[in-house]
């Protein structure tokens, strides 16, 4: 290998590709070119790094400095700088929010510090394109562990005992669903991936399969062995053209290294890998749904039993597990049961990837050990709220999950106690709101999803889904009525109990956790016309605080409508008959002078304010 | 067996069932809507559901294996509560437009609403709109009623094999429809319309005929083909409106296809006989009974006295009963003294039974429609029996499903084809041959017992025959590659369990006894019973006409001798119409107009009847009662639904009335009575011993195309029709009123034809004229078309073999515009 002062591991998943990697890539080689120090500076162009909100990021190595928002036109000091000078250049740094210091080492960065990596353990160091990166990293050795001194019980006892559950959504034993499967006598067996990532805002399975295609592949290889399938399909959404594209090429590579197809590494182990290309249906996630479209036929879920270990695709025995779950067997086996216990909770074993995103200031993929609080991952690795707005809830989950407000925030993140609160850890969506977000929006936008994405075989799922959405548009838009939150809960209830698959069983969830947590905003919806969120356009007035409008004009200015009037020294104030209830005054507004009233507002309203000023509270 | 506990009654239910069927073992019924036990478990409707102590969890009953020690519930409160939920967003889909919906009364939506419905819909609202779909000829769909079950889209691809109805869309929009929206065009089975639990699916012939409550329902046997299907008819007013399948009714099991569902209306052809008819000047005109009778009866006399019993024949009909066809024969031996009598099975079964009593020494060859269940291997011979038996083909599907290997060896794709494990395409007429090839595989690789099989008569014969029969010549014969050849009669050889079957009819050419024995020889070489070997009888009530003895016997005229020599002087035809469905028919009109007196009895006034000297009006199917044998063997009781019309009756009693005009009484006035004398006469004796015999068979080509005559013409069946009686039925001629020529397009850009091009198509005995219709089904080289309609005139082209072999016709198609 030639010698290199410096790499440079410049992300190029799909995040950091959309911010513009590629055009930072040609800067720098030009750059570097033009300095005379191609040789000596290398650039890597590796999978997701997990900090996308802050792309296109790249850190440098040995140094391990952290550079993020890379710009074409910042290149050039970049290099001067850092390579020429070498001083670390601080504008492209990591800056924390209240301290503005810059903070050169990536894990030093808060949204790095608190994260323990397995799953991501190769993420932004290796070159996802190139099999000798991933064996560099001990790739593959967990592979030819299990191929050569293992035999199935061993690996599945291993896997059991590590305490390894699905991490698609169920949480269901990995251990044991491979112990199922090698119990079934078949001559084919299938061994197939979940790769059908389909909550909205959820990327974790995209960047495993962006960043470590071969660690997919090497679970895969792994658990092949362990029910004694020969074949195998990763079926990947097509909306994921990346991943698909390092998948095949992994494929490849692994089947030319003799690590994939006949006679495995020569110890007689056969097995054949494929893709298959979903067409993003939400409900091919479940796994009968899965299957039948791999057999090219209409993703509907069926009934089970029988389950798919004993009768999956093509009627065969065939065991699914999510990307996540994958690409976490291989450290497992080659370290033991043991190591992988040794992080999270009694049952819920190991790390969990989340997808962190809404209100927070960092967002993007993190990964930490089960058992953490939520609020490390929301304050800590998230930086807390933006803009210093106040924390409302966050999902969890997905469309599936729940809402968690903020007196349930230092529970531990366990498949347990999460799904006490109403929500579940699910294949791990976490959507932070702050205190500007509707409850009812909230439900309704998550049932506009699942609605949308119900296969329709089930009636429960396929009507009850379209009601609940109907009655929660109708709520805001002020056409709620008494009765409303009843009937939404029993219906809920019903769905759930009633449905087919777990796309139906956990659909309203959204709907009974806003109803727990945030019920009063509800009864407000209903009872007062009032969205205190400001959200729903036909519940909201505004009106400006006269004691504390600083008659900036901001808002004046802002206001689309032209319905805010005012002048220098005078507190502006708002034509109602003009106001289109867009909030962008609320929003503009820095010195908190809007208020949002109930629709057709008559009264005081600093008193109806004090009055109505209760935060989430549950329902008794 | 499993024990579990269902409502505090102890159920021991099979391994693998369900527990709603478990349930319905013991009498507890399931309110279900997506269910049925001809399809795989869906668990769509969620009616269903019923609690399990210790489950947290509801369990759909339907698709919801039984377990041991299982303690279930299917009726509590909160079940009746959930259910409530589950039909009022059911509900959400439906109008509610019973008072204009045919299914009001009959709908399991209804029933079901009554039963756990609430005077309030919470969310009714809600509905999507779709206008109905009425452009198909027979089935209208209705998709507002919809609820989603999903049944008539599974009936269709799971258990047809047809899959011309899809879920369109997904979620809340989802909607039952044929593909790209397009009219539903398919097998018109109708299966749909009676899976369906609402008024979505419905016949349209019966549209606003009769609300359900109004309608009268009989069962009794389908008129059709050999499977002897049930059919529950519903009448009002005196008036058949409609033609259904009850759930696992008769030997159909609930089954059937679009002729017994649609076809019935055929009883009220509009030339229907309504009084006798005599000839007078040269022109029929209506007579009263008795003087009818006479003018027969003093024909047949003169003709008696003149030259004796023997110039006198008569022809009887597979449609018509037992009691018909044994009154027939009777009143040949008994009044006219003459054993000259035979049927159209003669042209199909009778060459089946022929050969097959050379091959295993038994004639009597009844099929077993759930024989192909469970078979390793069924292999197929140029039969197309979704068309011909579809009811029985449906076990054939049902085999394959579940796991059997289907090899279909046929000129041209038909369902089979399509749902096959292999397919051999072969040359029309060619089977013999083919049979013939996959013989000498197996004996020149050894994969049979030759121990056992060379102890069987004529083996030596056999085997040398099969010299000749190399993989390259068969090849060169059937046009189907050697290697294909050679898997197909490995993998048929090597099966565990068995099934060939044909069918041999007399709307077919491209089989015949050679066939048959051929295949008999493949069945004796691997040593499978006589059984394995399913061949269909052809028409409702084939084999009870043969049993009834109205076949010929040694010595005596058949059909060949009857009606294609002139060497009668008399004749009796009863519900057959020879003139328009026999082959060759310019040979037999001409035949049948050189007779003293020909005596036709039929429904209606057939091509036949339009050469006799006197018609008797006959009673149709519906009208009459009486026994048909179906292709199993087994007799079924037809039951009288309505009224006879005008002054028409049953055969049997225009023949008893006949022999009284003669003067002599040969039998009683009522039926029972005869059904005892057939009893009693039909006593079943021993069943007979086994006597396998090798018959080396050499393929014969049929009429073999020439310069002039280039292409070979095959007769089939086609799906809406079996013959000219389906042909009456205005709702199957809705589907097709006429034959066509289907062509490949390779011969049709040949001879610059278009679709639809009005074609002259000529053989050595006559020409007609088609329409063409240019399809890939086919193969080149072949024109295949039916022979059912009478206007069609496709029998002026075939002939009748001598020998019973397969008779493909050779033909010369042209453009008839020029």
């Amino acid at each position: 290998m030639e010698k290199v002062r410096s790499h440079l591991m410049l992300c190029s998943g799909t995040g950091c590709v959309a911010s513009g990697t590629a055009k930072i890539k040609t800067a720098l080689d030009e750059e570097l070119r033009k300095r005379g120090l191609s040789d000596e500076i290398k650039i890597v162009l590796t999978g997701c790094n997990g900090y996308c909100a802050e792309g296109p990021v790249m850190s440098v190595y040995p140094e391990e400095i952290f550079y993020q928002r890379l710009t074409v036109e910042e290149i050039p000091n970049l290099v001067e700088e850092h390579f020429l000078k070498g001083r670390p250049y601080q504008k492209l740094m990591f800056r924390e929010p209240e301290k503005k210091a810059a903070i050169p080492a990536m894990k030093e960065i808060p949204f790095f510090k608190h994260q323990v990596l397995r799953v991501l353990r190769n993420k932004g160091l290796i070159d996802p394109e190139k099999i000798e990166e991933y064996i560099a990293r001990d790739g593959y050795q967990a592979a030819a562990k299990a191929l050569t001194e293992m035999t199935p019980a061993d690996i599945i006892q291993t896997v059991k005992d590590s305490g390894l559950r699905g991490r698609g959504g169920a949480g269901f034993s990995t251990g044991l669903k491979w112990e199922f499967a090698s119990r079934v006598p078949s001559e084919v067996k299938y061994m197939l991936c979940n790769g059908d990532e389909g909550d909205p805002g959820a990327f974790m399975d995209r960047s495993v399969m962006e960043a470590d295609p071969h660690s997919v592949i090497e679970g895969m290889i792994i658990g092949a062995k362990a029910i004694g399938a020969h074949y195998g399909y990763i079926y990947v959404r097509a909306e994921y053209p990346l991943a698909v594209k390092r998948l095949r090429m992994a494929i490849d590579q692994a089947t030319e290294a003799g690590l994939l197809g006949k006679d495995i590494l020569g110890t007689g182990f056969d097995f054949e890998l494929d893709i298959y290309l979903g067409a993003g249906a939400f409900v091919c996630g479940e796994e009968t749904a899965l299957m039948r479209s791999l057999e090219g036929k209409r993703g509907m879920p069926r009934p089970r039993p029988p389950f798919p270990a004993v009768k999956g695709l093509w009627d065969k025995p065939s065991v699914l597990n999510n990307v996540e779950t994958l690409a976490q067997i291989a450290p497992v086996i080659l370290n033991g049961a043991e190591w992988y216990r040794s992080l999270g909770t009694e049952k819920s074993t190991g790390t969990k990837v989340f997808a962190l995103t809404g209100a927070v200031n960092n967002v993007g993929l993190v990964e930490v050990p089960m058992g953490i609080p939520l609020r490390t991952i929301i304050y800590d690795i998230g930086g807390g709220i933006r803009k210093g707005k106040k924390f409302k809830s966050v999902q969890l989950g997905g469309p599936s999950g729940g809402c968690i407000p903020e007196h349930l925030l230092d529970i531990p993140v366990t498949y347990e106690d999460i799904v006490a609160t109403g929500a579940i850890v699910g294949s791990g969506g976490m959507v932070v709101m702050d205190d500007n977000t509707c409850m009812v929006g909230t439900a309704k936008f998550f049932l506009e999803f699942t609605a949308d994405e119900s296969c329709g075989k089930c009636t429960p799922c396929r009507v009850g889904t379209k009601i609940l959405l109907d009655m929660l548009t109708d709520i805001s838009e002020g056409k709620g009525k008494e009765g409303d939150i009843e009937t939404l809960q029993d219906l809920s209830r019903d769905i759930i109990t009633t449905s087919l698959c777990g796309l139906g069983q956990t659909a309203p969830n959204p709907v009974l956790s806003t109803i727990r947590y945030f019920k009063n905003e509800y009864e407000e919806h209903i009872h007062q016309k009032w969205c205190r969120a400001g959200v729903c356009r036909n519940l909201v007035t505004f009106q400006i605080d006269e004691k504390l409008c600083k008659a900036c004009g901001a808002c004046l200015r802002a206001c689309p409508a032209k319905a805010i009037v005012g002048e220098k020294k005078v507190p502006h104030k708002i034509i109602q008959e003009l106001c289109v209830h867009c909030r962008t005054c609320y929003d503009t507004c820095k010195f908190k002078s809007i208020m949002i009233l109930p629709a057709g507002f008559e009264g005081d309203p600093q008193e109806f304010l004090e009055k109505n000023a209760v935060g989430a509270k549950e329902e008794k | 067996m499993i024990e579990l506990i269902i409502d505090d009654k102890k159920v021991s239910a099979e391994e693998g069932s369900t527990i709603l069927t478990a349930a319905k073992t013991v009498g507890i019924e399931i309110p279900n809507m997506c269910y049925d036990n001809r399809l795989r478990p869906y668990g769509g409707c969620r009616i269903c559901v019923v609690e399990q102590e210790g489950n947290p969890r509801l369990l759909a009953s339907c698709s919801t294996p039984v377990a041991p020690g299982m303690i279930i519930r299917t009726d509590t409160p909160k079940l009746r509560k959930v259910r409530q939920t589950v039909l009022e967003l059911m509900l959400v889909h439906h109008p509610l437009d019973c008072p204009i919906c045919d299914k009001a009364g009959e709908c399991d939506l209804q029933d079901i609403a009554y039963e756990f419905g609430k005077p309030e819909g919470r969310f009714i609202r809600h509905r999507k709109q779709m206008p109905p779909d009425v452009r198909g000829p027979l089935i209208e769909l209705t998709a507002n009623r919809c609820i989603l079950c999903g049944k008539c889209v599974r009936i269709c691809s799971e258990h047809q094999g047809r899959g011309a109805l899809g879920l369109i869309g997904r979620g809340f929009p989802t909607v039952v429809q044929p593909a790209f929206g397009e009219i539903l065009e398919c097998d018109y089975c109708g299966q749909c319309v009676d899976i369906c639990p609402t008024g979505a699916l419905l016949s349209k012939p019966m549209k606003f005929q009769a609300r359900a409550w109004f309608l009268e329902e009989k069962d009794t046997i389908c008129p059709f083909c050999g499977c002897g299907c049930t059919l529950t008819i519903g009448t009002r007013e005196g008036k058949i409106l409609r033609s259904r399948a009850k759930e696992d009714n008769g030997r159909s099991e609930g089954n059937l296809c679009g002729r017994g569902r649609f076809g019935t209306d055929y009883i009220y052809s509009e030339n229907r006989l309504k009084t006798p008819l005599v000839r007078k000047d040269g022109e029929l005109v209506p007579a009263s009974w008795d003087a009818a009778l006479k003018y027969a009866a003093d024909g047949l006399a003169k003709i008696i006295s003149e030259n004796g019993g023997d110039a006198v024949g008569a022809i009887g009909s597979q449609r018509c009963t037992n009691e018909d066809n044994y009154m027939l024969k009777k009143f040949m031996s008994n009044t006219i003294g003459s054993a000259n009598i035979d049927s159209s099975a003669a042209f199909g079964y009778s060459k089946a039974r022929k050969a097959l009593n050379m091959a295993f020494g038994t004639a009597d060859h009844a099929i077993n429609m759930k024989y192909p269940l469970g078979k390793e291997a069924i292999l197929i011979i140029e039969s197309d029996l979704s068309i011909t038996h579809p009811v029985f083909a449906l076990n054939i599907l049902k085999a394959k499903r579940e796991g059997s290997k289907l090899i279909v060896a046929d000129s041209r794709n038909t369902k089979l084809t399509r749902h096959s494990t292999s397919q051999l395409r072969m040359n029309a007429g060619t089977s013999a041959a083919l049979i013939n090839g996959i013989m000498k595989t197996i004996i020149d690789r050894g994969l049979f017992d030759r121990q056992a099989a060379s102890s069987i008569q004529g083996f030596n014969e056999l085997e040398q025959g099969l010299a000749d029969y190399t993989a390259e010549k068969v090849s060169a014969i059937t046009g189907i590659p050697e290697a294909d050849i050679a898997a197909a009669a490995e993998s048929f050889a090597n099966a565990k369990s068995r099934m060939i079957s044909l069918t041999v009819k007399m709307s077919e050419n491209s089989k015949g006894m050679d066939t048959v024995l051929a295949a008999a020889n493949l069945a004796n070489l691997l040593g499978d019973e006589p059984d394995s070997l399913q061949i269909p009888a052809e028409y409702a009530n084939t084999l009870g006409t043969v049993r009834m003895g109205v076949r010929p016997d040694e010595g005596s005229k058949g059909i060949a001798g009857m009606l294609y020599e002139s060497s009668l002087r008399g004749m009796i035809i009863m519900g057959e119409d020879p003139a328009s469905t026999y082959p060759f028919s310019s040979k037999l009109q001409s035949v049948l107009k050189s007779l003293d007196m020909l005596i036709v009895q039929d429904i209606a006034l057939t091509e036949t009847a339009k050469l006799a000297h006197v018609v008797f009006p006959a009673s149709g199917w519906a009208e009459k009662e009486g026994t048909y044998i179906n292709a199993e063997g087994i007799t079924q009781r037809l039951q009288k639904i309505i009224d006879t019309q005008g002054q028409s009756l049953p055969d049997w009693q225009i023949l008893r009335n006949l022999s009284l005009a003669m003067g002599r009484e040969i039998g009683t006035r009522k039926i029972d009575g005869l059904q005892q004398e057939i009893k009693s006469s039909t006593h079943a004796g021993q069943p007979p011993q086994i006597r396998r015999a090798f018959h080396s068979m050499k393929h014969t080509s049929g009429e073999a195309p020439s310069a002039e005559y280039p292409l070979a013409l095959v007769a089939r069946d086609i799906l809406q029709h079996s013959g000219s009686m389906s042909t009456r039925s205005k709702s199957l001629d809705l589907v097709v009123s006429e034959p066509y020529l289907e062509i490949n397009e390779e011969d049709a850009v040949r001879l610059g034809l278009s679709e639809n091009a009005h074609v002259k198509v000529s053989s050595r005995r006559g020409t007609i004229y088609l329409k063409a219709k240019i399809t890939d089904e086919v193969p080149a080289g072949s024109v295949f078309t039916s022979t059912h309609f009478p206007h069609g005139r496709v029998n002026t082209l075939l002939y009748y073999p001598e020998d019973m072999t397969s008779n493909t016709c050779a033909v010369k198609v042209e453009s008839a515009k020029g």
